[in-house]
């Protein structure tokens, strides 16, 4: 290659060229000095938008965006314009999501961070924004430990825990299927969460694990794991993954005709997976975790019909989680009348969400020293085709998690506050 | 415990073909240019997305005629335009031009056909297991199997057989002399890479019927197919398809046993070969053969 050009000496001309960007940024510098005193209030989103949860990241994305505008249009926060700087965390790298947390924090000096769909990469993060005293909302992060064991003043976490997943959808499957339960678990602290809390359902209503193979996230190919759980002649195959995983699985699943032979299952499901499904692999009963389809719930229609507007396709749980959880974040401040993290995490602590953030049938709050979204979740089950092309679940019922829920103790959540 | 064994050896053939069948396009590639596509699995996708946006017109069994072709033309493109420049070059430039185009064209599939995933349909014919007690044999994987063998038949007839598939064997030994016999070298090396793309649209669409389709599609079947290479022998088609159809059995016996090691497995066996065989199972230093 011919480089010649790199090593002539300055010309004339390029000292012209550094000589006016000097002036021009001269110029411009008073006004940003200027400007620093209305700064925005900064959201800074630690999620992913490439890899397995491309999909889910971006859906959340969405809710936030609507959030951003909605709250933009009503007066900003605390009187001020609130503006999201978006950073990729990968779907699988917590080395990635961690750096990204620090430039969010350090460089970027958020006020709230935001993130992450995978429970792996929500609690590395919430250790950095536990270090850092930063405020954290986890979008959709289940993990048990992130509002249990390793719970945090600064950290509130809007999607339902593991526990709450499997409560809700466990003893039905134990009554209604069998006793043997075989599971397909992602490799992360998701899915072991998912197991952990089966297991204990399991022993609860005297039902057995007749096997579990711990696969890793990203794998393409469940033929062999599937030739296992044939094996094991269990009652209900249950199968944890989610994301493009799950839509891998239930296809292969099909396939094998494994759904003729065994009740298909699992915790929960994305509407993003269902509708990556052709129509014969919408199989399985689930749970899930918001539902754009709530006739006659107050300002859910509203809800959709911006989404669609902007997206062309209904909103989904992540959808909600994303838009729920900036929500969330203005109304700490608002209400703490500052974005100083301990007040904001002081206002939110038992928060219930007003209908318009909510938008279910029962109420939704932030539970008091402990910080999970505790509201309604929807079991049923997949469907080739509803009243709408969208509509792919059936809701056979709706449950108050206040009555599945773990109590602040169970979940082994010690908070301990600032003094 | 010795049936679930068998089931999952037979099982790993059949896994081990389809890396076989990304991997001989990569094989090809590398054989005469000397250059590692990184975008093999972006090719791969476009072959999926191909087959879904023509299914509705022509069904299932035109889409998988008329998108591996596609592909092979989008390659033969890119060939002209990107790679061929890049020849006379240090390996590396093409190695980071490929894999900065293994981006270009996973985020061009997200921009055309949008991110989330979409179903694909395959005959009914195909998606049910042909027997209940041979269950994991599914007609859709007896199928790709089937068109598999047949791809390989067909490509090894295609350089044993005809004049441009000699001139492709000749070109790996020593491509110098087979210009200066009078072979239009880069004419050679454009077709040689459509042939190698064709492989990876033909395997984009096999896969779009067994996974989800999402732009990422390649991503997780890429290394695979990296590794089946390696392990067959550089220079090796047939060790090549050997490599493949190993690494899909040794990933479905490690699942019996310890199903978290399954994808590491295929590394250990690619690094315990290189330790032994640096050339890899068939393949040989400076030789290029079927």
């Amino acid at each position: 290659m011919d480089d010649k050009g790199s090593s002539k000496g300055i010309s004339r001309r390029t000292i012209l060229k550094m000589a006016a960007t000097t002036g021009a940024a001269a110029i411009v510098s008073p006004r940003i000095v200027l400007a620093a005193g209305e700064q925005p209030v900064k959201f800074g989103i630690d999620n992913p938008l490439t890899g397995t949860y491309a999909i889910t990241g971006r859906n959340e994305l969405h809710g936030m965006e609507l959030a951003i505008q909605t709250i933009n249009a009503k007066g900003g926060i605390l009187g001020r314009e609130a503006k999201l700087i978006v950073e990729d965390s990968t779907s699988g790298d917590a080395g990635v999501a961690v750096q990204k947390a620090h430039k969010l924090i350090e460089r970027d000096k958020v006020d709230f961070l935001i993130g992450n769909v995978n429970s792996g990469l929500t609690e590395a993060i919430s250790q950095v924004a536990y270090a850092k005293g930063v405020f954290l909302l986890d979008p959709g992060g289940h993990a048990d430990p992130i509002t249990g064991t390793e719970c945090h003043w600064d950290v509130f976490q809007t999607c339902p825990s593991t526990t709450l997943l499997v409560n809700a959808i466990a003893p039905s499957l134990i009554k209604r299927f069998g006793k043997k339960f075989y599971f397909l678990v992602p490799d992360y602290a998701f899915g072991h969460g998912l197991l952990d809390a089966y297991n204990v359902n399991l022993k609860k209503y005297g039902a057995i694990n007749v096997g579990a193979d711990l696969i890793p996230l990203g794998t393409n190919d469940y033929s062999s794991y599937l030739i296992k759980a044939q094996a094991a002649s269990p009652d209900v195959i249950v199968i944890l993954q989610n994301g493009e995983d799950q839509t891998n699985v239930l296809k292969q699943t099909v396939q094998f005709g494994l759904d003729k032979r065994f009740h298909i299952a699992g915790a929960n499901i994305e509407l993003e997976t269902l509708e990556a499904l052709p129509p014969e692999a919408r199989i399985g009963n689930w749970v899930i975790e918001w539902y754009w389809n709530q006739p006659g719930v107050a300002h859910v229609q509203e809800f959709v019909d911006a989404i669609k507007k902007k997206t062309g396709r209904v909103p989904t749980a992540r959808t909600w989680f994303g838009h729920t959880s900036i929500h969330a974040c203005a109304l700490a401040a608002n209400k703490a009348k500052s974005l100083e993290p301990l007040k904001m995490a002081r206002a939110l602590d038992g928060l219930v969400l007003p209908p318009e953030v909510s938008l279910q049938s029962g109420p939704a709050a932030y539970r008091a020293n402990q910080h999970g979204l505790i509201g309604t979740l929807w079991a049923g089950h997949a469907q080739a085709q509803g009243s709408a092309p969208d509509d792919l679940f059936h809701v056979d019922v709706t449950i108050d998690s206040n009555t599945i829920a773990p109590s602040v103790a169970e979940t082994g959540c010690k908070m301990v506050w600032p003094s | 415990m010795t049936q679930l064994v068998l089931f999952n050896i037979f099982n790993g053939l059949v896994i081990g073909a389809f890396y076989a069948l990304m991997a001989l396009g990569l094989s090809l590639i590398i054989n005469l240019t000397n250059v590692i596509n990184f975008a093999h699995g972006g090719f791969l996708a476009l072959g999926a997305y191909f087959a879904y946006t023509l299914d509705p017109y022509i069904g299932f069994w035109g889409a998988l005629i008329v998108s591996p072709f596609l592909a092979a033309i989008v390659g033969l493109v890119v060939e002209r335009v990107l790679i061929r420049p890049m020849y006379n070059r240090d390996p590396l430039y093409s190695l980071l031009l490929t894999f900065g185009l293994a981006f270009v064209l996973q985020d061009s599939v997200r921009f055309i056909w949008g991110a989330q995933g979409l179903p694909v349909n395959t005959p009914a014919i195909l998606n049910s297991p042909l027997s209940a007690s041979l269950f994991f044999l599914t007609g859709y994987r007896v199928f790709m199997v089937a068109l598999v063998a047949v791809a390989v038949a067909v490509l090894f007839y295609v350089l044993k057989k005809t004049r441009v598939g000699m001139r492709i064997r000749a070109g790996t030994l020593d491509l110098e002399m087979v210009s200066a016999l009078g072979v239009d070298v880069r004419i050679l090396r454009n077709l040689n890479f459509g042939l190698g793309i064709f492989f990876a649209g033909l395997a984009g669409v096999l896969a779009a019927g067994m996974l989800g389709l999402t732009p990422t599609i390649g991503e997780g079947l890429i290394m695979p197919s990296f590794v089946a290479v390696i392990v067959g022998g550089l220079g090796s088609l047939v060790g090549t398809l050997l490599g493949g159809l190993l690494i899909g059995v040794a990933a479905g016996v490690v699942t019996v046993f310890y199903p978290s090691a399954s994808e590491a497995c295929i590394y250990v066996i690619m690094a315990i070969v290189l330790l032994f065989r640096p050339y890899g199972l068939l393949g040989e230093k400076g030789g290029t053969k079927l």
